[in-house]
């Protein structure tokens, strides 16, 4: 039936060149007149590249779209504008020094005598549609001055000007504190009740359930389910987005924990214009020979939480503890000094450089080791590199630049140069992001074998699996807090798991059961009223 | 010498010596509010003030002279920033290229066409000035503001119609916005090269007349007339904050030391050096203390 | 295999670079062709006059000299991504304080007054540079512009030195008295200016080498300028490779006006050191910022001067169109577009 249709995605795959990623396979996709449509799936599942191929910011390898029944040919957000479609991204296109009305009119903007930008026709035009979709907010401010939930506001204001009917918001409510949260979804009810239609990407179940009449889920660049969200409840959606359990080939010994090498106490992270905290109250302990893996979609507080312990920020509140002493102030310099060894999830730009050789990428960390009397005895760095090549499998000279190796390579070099410092604790971001299933399982055995060696490994990954098969304890950060902490003996089901890293359960405010078909799982509002908020 | 007679011609100059410094940082206002460095205002002025007395002088025409200089500059702004957007160079290196080109070819040039590697004078009408009475009622700064050339007077037009441009157009609020931030205007279908592109060939036209003032006034060209203005400027558009009037601002304090320092013998016990340096150690103590300024805020 | 990477990468770079050459060069034949009545022997004169006698050539080394100082000090503050603009007032600077020294000393100094005026130069430049890195770490100041700005006060400052109080009356030029004759350095190769400072050039290039790629330093300044992200991470101070690279720069700036003083000057003239901070700018580019490089670098720009004053002596063109050459040399050698284009013509060939 394509009576009632207003958009249709045909048979659309899109593969990225660079690294050889199907992000969309043969997706099909289908939108409704007048309806709220939920697309979720786990990060990589291809969500934010079909929206982009909708929006003209990709090009799809081969599909069809249609807007009501006809094709369209979409090769830039000019066409999509054109067409009616806008996009809300994920980080804002605004610029702060701005007014409100001059961010929205900004290249369409109404003239005076052909030459002269008229301000008054571009705030009452601005302030016509804030009027008409019934919002409450002077277009006069400057943005800057602005909270995280108004400039969204600012941004579909921008759409709506542009007289958009289909509205794409891609994660909107990231950012956003509940309250916020709140009014953007009586926005978009609002606007469905006038005749808009909206997409919304999301990995927030409860959300999907509030606010959507439809809902689609993509896994791995394909569609697995389109359902109406009256008929499926959380559990489900959850488990449509995990799928099955892959078993890793590799036995994990019991685990045979020492002493507690380091711990956060209830750290808190702040940052300037964010409304919520982005670590809110961790508690964290990591033992001796032990594998604590923290779980999570990523947005939720897994890159803070690296940032923090990796000595590359400070936190607003709480400690950082080694070996009972105090780190918390302590920068990356001294961490380093102390003998942190880190993997970070970024491994282009902060794990390594890309332009230098192999061999001197391998000892940042360990070069003063390598001098003699301020000069560096250019055979022991050679002799060091090369021994750690052959250890760890990485072909190829190690004079050339490191840029010039594969993703598994490069990750190879960072892990043998992290685990080549004597530390005795380590952190992974990540670890396998990317990587071939031979170099995957590479880093596997090694981490095992570091923890065999007893040395406390913190394990932060968006990879369920991996963290299932690795972890000897589990935690689960969900919008910025401890949500679970659970052992690992006896394997933890992924649908559990993913339960938690989607917020429908969170052991930290007591017994919580999941939501089937009620309102949001806000319960009362952690943030509180917001002080003084204009709109 | 009384202090009386002393401070009128004082100022009065200096608002003479200040127009090639507030002409071509207006110009160069509009390459670094597009977001690029130009440091090539030297080299454009030099080149319109050659070109400008060479045309003037082979038509004998003040207008096709200044008319030709300009456009002499424009095209040099135009490789300028070919070279750096098209060809992805480094734009400040290519500015420093684009002063010594300059340099290079205005003395090639009148070594070539008038066989003299000095001073070349031109047979040429002079600038006229303006005795306009609008402006002489003006009280107290009244006679300050008469009997000056009518490129000074042009200069001051020009600074009027860029504050319009820039605050009160969509050019302007566009070109604003690719300083501030090239991938929001991107994203919104516009093209931020082009308005860094028109930045560069403003500065061009812009630094053609501020050329054209220095030799036309003289009806000569000296080699290498410029002698650091350019540079001057691009201090005064930080001086001044990137703003059309803390230009104006800025220009007059540098044009005022230049004055200052031509009357200082015998009249200042301050040696004339000094006074020029003075308006660059204030541009560099004011850019630190904004810096402390700028960075106790952020970590509040 | 991975050799041929590094070599390839190596290639693209000489060839933009001989591309870049070539065309300065064709822009240069060009020129004379239009400007000269007597091509031939311009040609002759430009690219080969050089080389003719010992006066030119010798000459021609010595010019680089001063380059190869600023080269230098330029190369090591781009390896490390800091911009120092300011080398032509250092330049200056040093100079002046070198001579003060040296006028200063009485004769009996002997070999202490020499290597006392060069630190003290070598001291200035680093001191001005300095400050723009200290305000560059401490408050994110931009050190491009404030070390301008410094060096541009400082020139003039300088400038009311030599024009006043230290002016030698007794002498028709803006100068400073000469300084002693044990202060001159000696020359190697008369009857051409050059001197023994060629030897410190090259020891200087050898051992700026040293430092970039053999010391701690070295390591940690270049890893800061490639990235300072994992510089940072890797546990690297790179608040201190903000300073420390500009400290550098400076010193080579000031050590390249005493050498100047004492090896051809002998005397602080107002403006002798023109284009020598600009210039070292020029032959860093050229040279890829490889301290080794900037010798060649510097002979090459120093070469495209001389050519065009034997062109300018037995021919009938002006001296000025070196600088529309060296304009040219400019405009291309960081045009990325050159390398990115050789790049994708070696991708597409089978």
């Amino acid at each position: 039936m394509s009576s009632g249709l207003y958009l249709q995605m045909r048979g659309i795959t899109k593969t990225y060149p660079e690294n050889d990623v199907l992000a969309n396979d043969e997706v099909d996709f289908e939108v409704r007149e007048n309806e709220i449509h939920a697309v979720v799936g786990e990060n990589g599942a291809g969500k934010t590249t079909l929206m982009k191929i909708l929006y003209g910011l990709e090009q799809p390898d081969s599909g069809r779209i249609l807007l009501k029944g006809e094709e369209v040919r979409i090769h830039s957000p000019l066409d999509a504008n054109r067409l009616g479609i806008g996009m809300v991204h994920q980080h804002f296109r605004l610029i702060p020094e701005f007014t409100i009305a001059e961010n929205v009119v900004l290249g369409i903007e109404p003239r005076r005598r052909g030459i002269f930008f008229d301000r008054e026709r571009a705030v009452c035009g601005v302030e016509e549609v804030i009027r008409r979709y019934g919002f409450s907010i002077d277009p006069r401010l400057p943005v800057s001055r602005l909270t995280v939930g108004q400039m969204q506001l600012v941004e579909i204001i921008k759409i709506l000007y542009r007289e958009a009917e289909l509205l794409i918001l891609d994660e909107p409510t990231s950012v956003l504190t509940e309250q916020q949260i709140h009014k953007l979804f009586g926005t978009l009810e609002n606007l469905r009740s006038i005749g808009k239609t909206v997409v919304i990407i999301t990995h927030k179940l409860g959300e999907v359930k509030a606010i959507s009449q439809r809902v689609t889920v993509m896994r791995k660049g394909e569609v697995v389910a389109v359902r109406d969200t009256a008929e499926v409840d959380e559990r489900e959606l959850s488990r449509l987005m995990v799928g099955k359990s892959v078993t890793f080939q590799f036995e994990r010994e019991a685990v045979n924990k020492g002493r507690v090498v380091l711990e956060l106490r209830d750290v808190v992270l702040r940052q300037k214009g964010q409304d919520r905290p982005l670590l809110d109250h961790v508690n964290l302990k990591v033992h001796a020979g032990e594998i604590v893996g923290v779980a999570g979609v990523s947005g939720n507080g897994l890159a803070e939480l690296e940032d923090v312990v990796g000595g590359l920020r400070r936190v607003s509140q709480g400690r950082l503890l080694h070996d009972g002493r105090n780190i918390t102030d302590l920068s990356a310099v001294q961490l380093r000094e102390r003998g942190l060894a880190y993997v970070p999830a970024d491994r282009l730009q902060r794990g390594s450089s890309l332009q230098s050789s192999v061999m001197e990428n391998m000892i940042i960390s360990s070069h003063h080791d390598f001098l003699q009397g301020g000069f560096f005895r250019r055979r022991a760095v050679e002799e060091f590199a090369e021994t750690l090549s052959s250890s760890f499998s990485i072909d190829g000279d190690p004079r050339v630049p490191i840029g010039t190796l594969s993703g598994g390579n490069i990750q190879k070099v960072i892990l043998a140069r992290e685990l080549a410092s004597q530390s005795d604790f380590i952190i992974f971001s990540e670890p396998t992001w990317g990587l071939d299933i031979a170099s995957a399982e590479f880093i596997y055995a090694k981490i095992l074998e570091i923890r065999r060696r007893g040395i406390a490994v913190l394990l932060i990954s968006s990879n369920l699996d991996e963290i299932l098969a690795l972890s000897d304890t589990l935690v689960v950060l969900y919008r910025g807090k401890v949500v679970a902490s659970l052992s690992n003996e006896r394997k933890l089901s992924k649908e559990l798991v993913g339960e938690y890293m989607m917020g429908l359960r969170d052991d930290s405010r007591g017994a919580a059961a999941p939501s089937d078909n009620g309102p949001t799982e806000t319960g009362p509002s952690e943030s509180g009223p917001s002080p003084g908020e204009a709109s | 010498m009384n202090e009386q007679s002393f401070t009128f011609p004082l100022l009065h100059n200096a608002i003479g010596i200040m127009t090639p410094f507030l002409l071509a940082a207006t110009g160069g206002l509009f390459t670094e509010l597009a977001g690029m460095l130009n440091i090539a205002l030297e080299g454009l002025m030099l080149i319109g003030a050659f070109f400008s007395v060479v045309f003037a002088g082979l038509t004998g025409s003040l207008v096709l002279g200044i008319l030709l200089g300009v456009v002499s500059a424009v095209l040099a702004a135009a490789l300028f920033a070919g070279v750096s957007l098209n060809l992805k160079a480094n734009v400040f290196i290519s500015g420093l290229a684009t002063n010594l080109l300059a340099s290079g070819l205005t003395i090639v040039l009148a070594f070539q066409l008038f066989g003299n590697k000095g001073v070349v004078r031109f047979e040429i009408p002079k600038l006229p000035s303006l005795m306009i009475p609008a402006l002489a009622r003006i009280p107290i700064l009244g006679d300050l503001l008469i009997g000056h050339n009518i490129l000074v007077y042009f200069s001051w037009l020009l600074v009027v119609l860029a504050a319009l441009a820039i605050y009160r157009t969509p050019f302007g609020l566009r070109i604003r916005g690719t300083g501030l931030n090239a991938a929001t205007i991107a994203s919104l279908g516009l093209k931020p090269r082009r308005y860094q592109m028109a930045g560069i060939l403003i500065s061009g036209f812009t630094c053609g007349l501020a050329g054209a003032v220095l030799t036309l006034k003289l009806s000569a060209f000296v080699p290498n007339i410029t002698s650091g203005r350019g540079w001057i400027a691009l201090v005064a558009i930080y001086l001044g904050n990137k703003t059309p009037w803390g230009i104006v601002i800025a220009s007059f304090i540098f044009g005022f030391a230049e004055s200052l320092s031509n009357f200082a013998q015998g009249a200042i016990n301050i040696p004339a050096d000094f006074i020029l340096a003075f308006p660059y150690l204030i541009t560099v103590l004011a850019m630190i203390v904004y810096s402390i300024w700028r960075h106790y805020r952020a970590r509040a | 295999m991975k050799r041929p990477h590094r070599a390839d990468a190596l290639l693209t770079g000489a060839l933009g670079l001989l591309i870049t050459l070539g065309i300065s060069f064709l822009i240069a034949v060009i020129l004379i062709f239009l400007l000269s009545k007597q091509p031939l022997t311009t040609i002759y004169y430009f690219f080969v006059g050089p080389f003719t006698n010992r006066y030119y050539f010798g000459n021609m080394l010595n010019t680089a000299i001063p380059l190869v100082f600023t080269g230098l000090g330029i190369a090591v503050a781009f390896k490390s991504s800091v911009f120092n603009l300011g080398g032509e007032g250092q330049v200056y600077s040093g100079a002046l304080v070198a001579t003060v020294i040296l006028l200063a000393l009485p004769q009996s100094s002997g070999y202490l007054g020499g290597p006392a005026a060069l630190a003290a130069a070598l001291a200035t430049g680093a001191v001005l540079a300095g400050m723009s890195g200290f305000f560059k770490m401490k408050w994110g100041t931009d050190e491009l512009i404030s070390s301008f700005l410094i060096s541009s006060a400082v020139i003039f400052i300088v400038n009311y030195f030599i024009t006043g109080p230290l002016d030698d009356p007794s002498n028709s030029m803006l100068a400073t008295r000469a300084v002693d004759k044990q202060y001159h350095f000696l020359g190697i190769f008369p009857p051409s200016k050059l001197d023994i400072s060629a030897i410190f050039a090259m020891l200087a290039g050898v051992l700026v080498f040293f430092l970039m790629y053999y010391t701690h330093w070295g390591y940690e300044m270049r890893m800061c300028g490639l990235n300072r992200e994992f510089s940072r991470y890797g546990g690297i101070n790179v608040s201190t490779y903000v300073v420390l690279p500009m400290i550098i720069s400076g010193a080579l700036h000031g050590l390249a006006g005493g050498i100047a003083i004492m090896g051809t000057y002998h005397m602080a003239v107002k403006e002798f050191s023109y284009g020598m901070g600009w210039n070292g700018i020029a032959v860093a580019l050229i040279a890829k910022n490889n301290p080794l490089g900037v010798l060649p670098a510097a002979v090459f720009f120093a070469y495209l001067d001389a050519g065009a004053k034997a062109a300018m002596l037995h021919s009938d063109v002006t001296f000025e169109i070196a600088a529309i050459v060296q304009s040219v040399i400019f405009y291309l050698i960081t045009a990325q577009a050159i390398y990115s284009f050789l790049r994708r013509r070696k991708r597409s060939r089978p």
